[in-house]
């Protein structure tokens, strides 16, 4: 990608971005303060900025006069950089912020991403090597003197052929046996299933079918499930596809689900909701390819273990009660179709191992994905969804936990939240001294509402802005009219009527930081008890991995200023992405790595937090932005000075901008 | 051979010293566990705050009203009595007249009351609103008003007040007492919140709530040894407050302290009983790390004072 090298003055600002970013984006990133209110639309014209230099594309916006354009006017929302630039960003566009000369050089926005460059180094165990092998067999007709029965006959081929002894034929199978091999004359293909103890062929087809070979992995979340249709000759996704679980409407979250499970259907409908989820996913990437059904030939699939337990149709209702015991947490290999998913005949499916009820398979695949299990450093993975979960250790141990987060983080439970989806607000900053916002929204449309990552956002910069107090209480006192007393307590609007995509103010209040604070708290308490549990300080972790549906967009800084993440080194922090999908992904291709989550799953020790009060004094003192102990995060306590700092100069330096 | 020697464990941080009223009368400024004297020093002994209540209360048990009878209704002649009698040595007036669940006194009327009151003894003087959160604001400003210049104890300054008592103290030069519910770290953070607000951390009382025996004084117990512990020994400035329990109302709440013998003859002599009451949680929390015990009855007062006398040697 060709790069741009973008100044912005007059604080002389200057970064490299790819051709064809947005402008308003790299402000943003150079962390120059533009006003923008209506999330990248060309819709408030706030942003208005000179080009003295170099080209943009600009799409044509009606809040600029001819006269305007003559004179390098562009909306920076609208602009697409095409080259080197020059940009000069008017007094009126930054609101008098005179104090940006000396503010901080700007922070990575975004921490990095594990990429499957790193997986080469972190999982010396991966090859690809599929649990499932197709064999093309020409055997010999029978005759009076070869006279093997037919199921013996395909046996001595497989020995012969791939040196595989003992291999159990599946009674289906059997079943279709003398027609279609002789329908075929002895030529057909032979779908062979290692199971790890033992090999069994599952599946045969007339001729040679083994050209093509796919296999699906999954994630089944709580909210969400993603699933990938894996090539398994080369190992390339072919297709993903992801959406809502469809038990949603039955229940939020799992105790929710076990609740209902208990129904005299309930289970039953969970289960379909679940299969019918997975079904339409597999539907949809297989129509979008030219793999067909019958190339497809396993499946991997992670999740918690109340999604495991209603997936297979287990009853989950002792996960909820004390002791909180699961039925299993090893799955046997069990045929996809058992369940209601019937992709061809003889597909087998496997769910990843969980550690108890609340630590699941998706974070040992995760666990797995992340490579953790092979380190030598002390890695603390960390999988933020309603439940946070996270596990701490290296190869040589590992301890997991479970805290309930809430859904805040996913945009349930705030007034305006909402997924990362068009129209979300995902990037947020406030000017220190108006107390302007600038915001950018998931493909620049006029907001909606505010999804996880601009959650965070948001708090970390009222905070900062001393908009919130240390309890997460809006300040009333300040003279903006962004601040009001509103029906949930006071609030704080991010976007005007006229500017939002829903005619209303969008606005964070008192009751939705409250929800985030608990959020944030739970975390870090998990955080903090794991460690406390093993004696060491959080100096002590060498790596940190952050998987869940808000690690793509999460900056790591602002997590770390409200406190949901400990105050740490930004070079240790990288992020996983979807590691439950990862996970399977990886084992669909590698049955080395399958073996290797069952020893994963049985070396993770479990700590139960409902058992000691330790996690709820711990959660308290993270009740406060960003802790009650304010030495734990030394960075925090200096940008608060900073921008504590910003805001008296450019109090007691007024007019900079009001020309 | 060795003489034996006592284990010491030392360090280098201190509890704040704060000072009440204007005769320099000070708490705090240990640098050791309570009366852990052979490790550090208690420069000020642990203080006694006897209770003066503005409402002439009726509902007492007849084994605390009956001491007090002849002052009950006069909240001047009870606090002079408590200084010249019993040794106070602060007077822990209570604006309970204010309750908008009771009478709803105006805080001007109230605000007399603490005028003459502080100007009719020589000791600090601790005024405590009716505690209601509203209420408390309006009642406390007009006594920070009232007592400017004696530097009293207002309180109790809570996590939904605190910005309105706290400014009343900031205004008038008193000093704040900081009440949150039995827990350390909502402790700390309302010191926070104080401070950030500009009141100085040495004009800082810590009110951690307080549990009677039999109802929560472990607890209580719990939460002022480790709230001295991490002043002490993790040198945390937010938790390095003096610390205040409320003894008296809580210890006469209990049936067991107040209940006629003639309902439970086991329970033994009410005369006694309610006394000891008040006494065992007093000292009790004495242990645990109280700077100042706000108490009742003359008799447990007594009893409290020499015990205090004994421990600091």
């Amino acid at each position: 990608m060709e790069k741009c090298k973008v100044c912005f003055h007059p604080e002389d600002r200057c970064l490299e971005v790819d051709k064809g970013e947005n402008l308003l984006r790299a402000a943003m990133q150079a962390d120059v303060h533009i006003n923008a209110s209506c999330g990248g639309e060309g819709y408030c014209g706030k942003c208005r900025v000179i080009v003295e230099k170099g080209e943009v594309t600009h799409k044509l916006g009606v809040k600029l006069t001819e006269e305007e354009v003559k004179q390098g006017y562009v909306l920076a929302c609208c602009a697409t950089i095409e080259s080197d630039l020059e940009v000069r960003v008017p007094l009126e566009t930054q609101l008098g912020d005179k104090s940006a000369l000396t503010r901080r050089p700007p922070i990575p926005l975004k921490g990095y991403t594990l990429t499957a460059r790193d997986w080469a180094e972190r999982l010396p165990q991966w090859e690809l090597n599929p649990p499932t092998a197709k064999f093309h067999l020409m055997m010999d007709k029978p005759t009076l003197e070869d006279n093997l029965s037919d199921a013996e006959r395909i046996k001595r081929e497989l020995s012969r052929l791939a040196d595989m002894k003992d291999v159990v034929m599946d009674y289906p199978m059997l079943q279709s046996l003398p027609g279609l091999i002789r329908a075929s004359s002895f030529d057909v293909t032979v779908t062979v299933l290692d199971r790890g103890r033992d090999l069994r062929a599952v599946r045969m087809e007339k001729g040679d079918t083994s050209r093509r070979q796919a296999a699906i992995a999954v994630d089944l979340g709580t909210t969400t499930v993603s699933a990938q249709l894996v090539d398994l000759q080369t190992g390339e996704i072919i297709a993903e596809a992801s959406d809502y679980n469809g038990q949603i409407s039955l229940g939020e979250d799992v105790i929710a689900r076990i609740i209902y499970s208990t129904r005299s259907t309930g289970l039953a409908k969970l289960q379909s909701a679940a299969v019918n989820t997975i079904w339409n996913l597999i539907q949809q990437m297989v129509e979008k390819t030219d793999i067909e059904f019958c190339s497809i030939t396993h499946m991997c699939l992670s999740g918690n273990t109340t999604m495991i337990h209603l997936l297979l149709g287990l009853d989950p209702r002792y996960i909820r009660v004390d002791p909180y015991i699961p039925v299993a947490q090893h799955f046997p290999w069990i045929k996809a179709s058992n369940i209601g998913i019937r992709i061809a005949s003889g597909v087998y499916m496997r769910c990843t191992p969980g550690v108890a009820s609340y630590v699941g398979g998706d974070i040992v695949s995760g666990v797995l994905a992340s490579g953790m299990f092979n380190s030598e450093k002390l890695t603390l993975y960390i999988d933020i969804g309603t439940n946070g979960e996270m596990a701490l250790g290296n190869k040589e141990w590992m301890l997991s936990c479970s805290c309930s987060a809430g859904p805040a983080f996913e945009g349930a439970g705030v007034k305006h939240g909402m997924r990362a989806t068009r129209g979300a607000i995902e990037q947020v900053r406030i000017n220190e001294v108006t107390l302007e916002p600038m915001i950018i929204t998931v493909d620049n449309r006029r907001p909606l509402g505010i999804c996880g990552s601009g959650l965070i956002d948001t708090l970390a910069e009222l905070f900062l802005t001393g908009i919130l107090d240390e309890r997460g209480k809006v300040n009333l006192d300040l003279e903006t009219p962004r601040v009001r007393e509103g029906n949930n307590g006071g609030e704080y609007v991010l976007a005007w009527a006229d500017e939002s995509g829903t005619n209303r103010d969008i606005v964070i209040t008192d009751v939705d930081v409250d929800n985030l604070m608990r959020a944030k708290a739970a975390v870090y308490a998990g955080i903090s008890v794991l460690l406390e549990e093993v004696g060491m300080e959080i100096d002590a972790v060498e790596e940190m991995l952050i998987a869940g549906a808000f690690g793509r967009y999460l900056e790591i800084d602002k997590a770390i200023i409200i406190g949901l993440l400990p105050d740490m080194d930004i070079e240790k922090i990288k992020f996983v992405g979807n590691g439950s999908l990862l996970g399977s992904y990886l084992m669909v291709l590698s049955k080395n790595l399958i073996a290797e989550a069952d020893r994963i799953a049985d070396m993770m020790t479990y700590l139960e937090l409902s058992t000691s009060n330790r996690f709820m004094d711990q959660y308290v003192s993270a009740m406060f932005l960003p802790h009650t102990d304010i030495e734990k995060f030394p960075t925090v306590k200096r940008r608060l000075q900073e921008a504590r700092e910003t805001a008296r100069l450019g109090s007691t330096n007024p007019g900079g901008g009001e020309d | 051979m060795m003489a034996f020697e006592m284990p010491k464990e030392t360090t280098d941080s201190r509890i704040r010293e704060v000072t009440l009223g204007t005769t320099d009368v000070k708490v705090g400024g240990e640098n050791v566990m309570p009366f852990c004297l052979f490790e550090g020093e208690m420069p000020n002994r642990p203080l006694i705050a006897v209770e003066v209540y503005d409402d002439n209360p009726q509902e007492w048990s007849p084994v605390v009203a009956q001491p007090l009878a002849d002052v009950l209704a006069d909240p001047v002649a009870w606090a002079r009595k408590a200084q010249d009698e019993w040794g106070a040595d602060i007077i822990a007036l209570r604006l309970r007249s204010t309750d908008p669940k009771g009478d709803d006194n105006s805080p001007e009327e109230a605000a007399q009351t603490v005028k003459a009151v502080a100007e009719a003894v020589d000791i600090p003087v601790i005024v405590y609103g009716p505690e209601d959160v509203d209420k408390d604001g309006d009642v406390l400003k007009a006594a920070a008003i009232a007592a400017e210049g004696k530097n009293v104890v207002l309180g109790p300054a809570m996590e939904d007040n605190y910005k309105t008592i706290g400014a009343a103290a900031l205004g008038y030069k008193q000093t704040v007492a900081a009440k949150t519910p039995i827990d350390v770290n909502l402790a700390k953070q309302l010191n926070i919140l104080l401070s950030n607000l500009g009141v100085d951390t040495g004009k800082i009382i810590v009110d951690p709530t307080t549990g009677a025996l039999g109802y929560g004084l472990e607890y209580t117990y719990s939460v002022m040894e480790r709230l001295k512990l991490a002043a002490l020994q993790q040198d945390d400035t937010m938790t390095q407050m003096p610390l205040m329990a409320d003894v008296g109302v809580e210890s006469w709440k209990a049936k067991e302290a107040k209940f006629p013998a003639a309902d439970e003859p086991a329970w033994g002599d009410e005369n006694k009983r309610g006394v000891m009451w008040e006494i065992i949680t007093a000292t009790t929390l004495l242990v645990a790390g109280a700077d100042i015990v706000i108490m009742r009855h003359p008799d447990a007062i007594k009893t409290v004072r020499e015990v205090i006398d004994n421990l600091m040697g």
